[in-house]
């Protein structure tokens, strides 16, 4: 068992609260290109990943990887969640894991 | 896009875990009630690794595990896989990293669409595995007896949202068995009317009605839930004479022949007696 090295679930606004650490999110993609992708948070804000993205990327994709700006994730890893995803739902998870509920995460 | 797919709450809590309530389908029943009723027995929760980690345990590595004051043996991760090792024909072994944690599992494999199921599960695959928790030379792991791969990806989001919630219902059961409150049927009913579902990915959730047969076949309808709420309030609890019929009729703002429908209904149930007479009811006491 190893709780070490966690990764954080974020949503556009909750990115700068943890610069330089593991975290976890899911983007709508508006932009895919080869070493990076442009797209938006779940709190509908514009995040730039980069990384090598899935080719070709799903409509959402979450991505897990270092915060390095409060507007940018470095990804390690890729995964492609489809074509539909309820961004809204993801996001009261972002909020919960990150407030009340921070303890059953992080 | 969201509107497209709205998240639905109604079927996201009927399915994945399996609420103490489940596991204890005779609790209306039981004539010697106690606070630690129903916290001690099993089923399959939906926890995170973080949690895991965090469980106590009693004694020794065969004692169980606790999360919450209550004990859990098998339970319900979704996360990614990795480190996969095909030790022997039967014998897979991995990790399973949820974002919170990382865990060890063991998968024994004994029918051929076990193997298959396996095979097609490689290192950074998203998967829902349930299991036996146990620890084993000191470190805790999973024993897996289903894993399978996640299709929809909804299924991420509602598998942590579905911890948070058995934490809450958890913590709220201990508090108020704890303050030896009475409103815990309240709870429970609550569970254990919702509604089967077949989600979009096309498996059908357990329905709590089938844990329930005891009490009731359908389980309390509504209506005698208010009703024995109403009585099971402290305040009326302590009263000797037990509570009017016309009191619940204007307190509930409802016909008195549909009180007594009710009443009726929760008195075969055992639920509810009556008191000094027909007109005055008392709900069973019991935690």
């Amino acid at each position: 068992m190893d709780t070490s090295n966690p990764a954080a679930f974020v949503n556009g606004g909750l990115l700068r609260m943890h610069l330089g650490r593991k975290v976890r999110a899911v983007i709508q993609v508006i932009r895919s290109d080869v070493g990076s992708v442009i797209g938006k948070s779940t709190d509908d804000s514009q995040i730039i990943v980069k990384g090598s993205p899935p080719i070709p990327p799903t409509n959402y994709v979450e991505v897990i990887g270092v915060a390095e700006t409060d507007n940018s994730i470095r990804a390690e890893i890729w995964t492609n969640f489809g074509d539909t995803f309820d961004m809204s739902s993801y996001d009261q998870l972002c909020q919960l894991a990150n407030g009340e509920f921070k303890h059953l995460f992080l | 896009m969201s509107s497209n797919n709205p998240f639905d709450a109604t079927s996201a809590f009927s399915g994945g875990g399996f609420m103490p309530s489940q596991r204890q389908p005779s609790r209306f029943a039981d004539s010697t009630p106690s606070p630690s009723k129903g916290r001690d027995s099993q089923g399959l929760i939906p926890v995170t690794v973080k949690q895991i980690s965090e469980a106590s345990q009693s004694g020794d590595e065969k004692s169980n595990f606790t999360i919450n004051g209550v004990d859990v043996t098998n339970v319900t991760v979704v996360g990614m896989l990795f480190d996969k090792k095909v030790r022997s024909f039967n014998d897979i072994r991995f990790h399973l990293d949820d974002g919170t944690g990382r865990i060890e599992c063991i998968r024994w494999v004994t029918e051929n669409s076990e193997t298959r199921q396996m095979d097609e599960i490689d290192d950074g695959t998203y998967v829902r595995l349930n299991g036996h928790l146990q620890s084993f030379q000191g470190k805790r792991q999973l024993v897996a007896f289903s894993v399978r791969p996640v299709t929809n990806f909804d299924e991420v989001t509602f598998h942590y949202i579905d911890c948070i919630y058995l934490h809450l219902y958890n913590a709220k059961l201990l508090t108020q068995c704890q303050g030896g409150a009475l409103t815990q049927p309240q709870l429970i009913e609550s569970l254990s009317n919702t509604p089967v579902h077949t989600t979009s990915n096309g498996y059908q959730t357990p329905s709590f009605n089938n844990f329930t047969v005891d009490v009731s076949p359908d389980g309390l309808k509504g209506f005698d839930k208010l009703v024995l709420n109403y009585l099971q309030q402290p305040s009326n609890i302590e009263r000797e004479m037990g509570v009017h019929l016309k009191e619940i009729s204007q307190q509930l703002k409802s016909p008195i022949e549909k009180i007594k429908d009710a009443i009726e209904f929760l008195e075969k149930e055992g639920l509810v007696y009556s008191s000094i007479d027909d007109y005055h009811y008392k709900a069973v006491e019991g935690c």
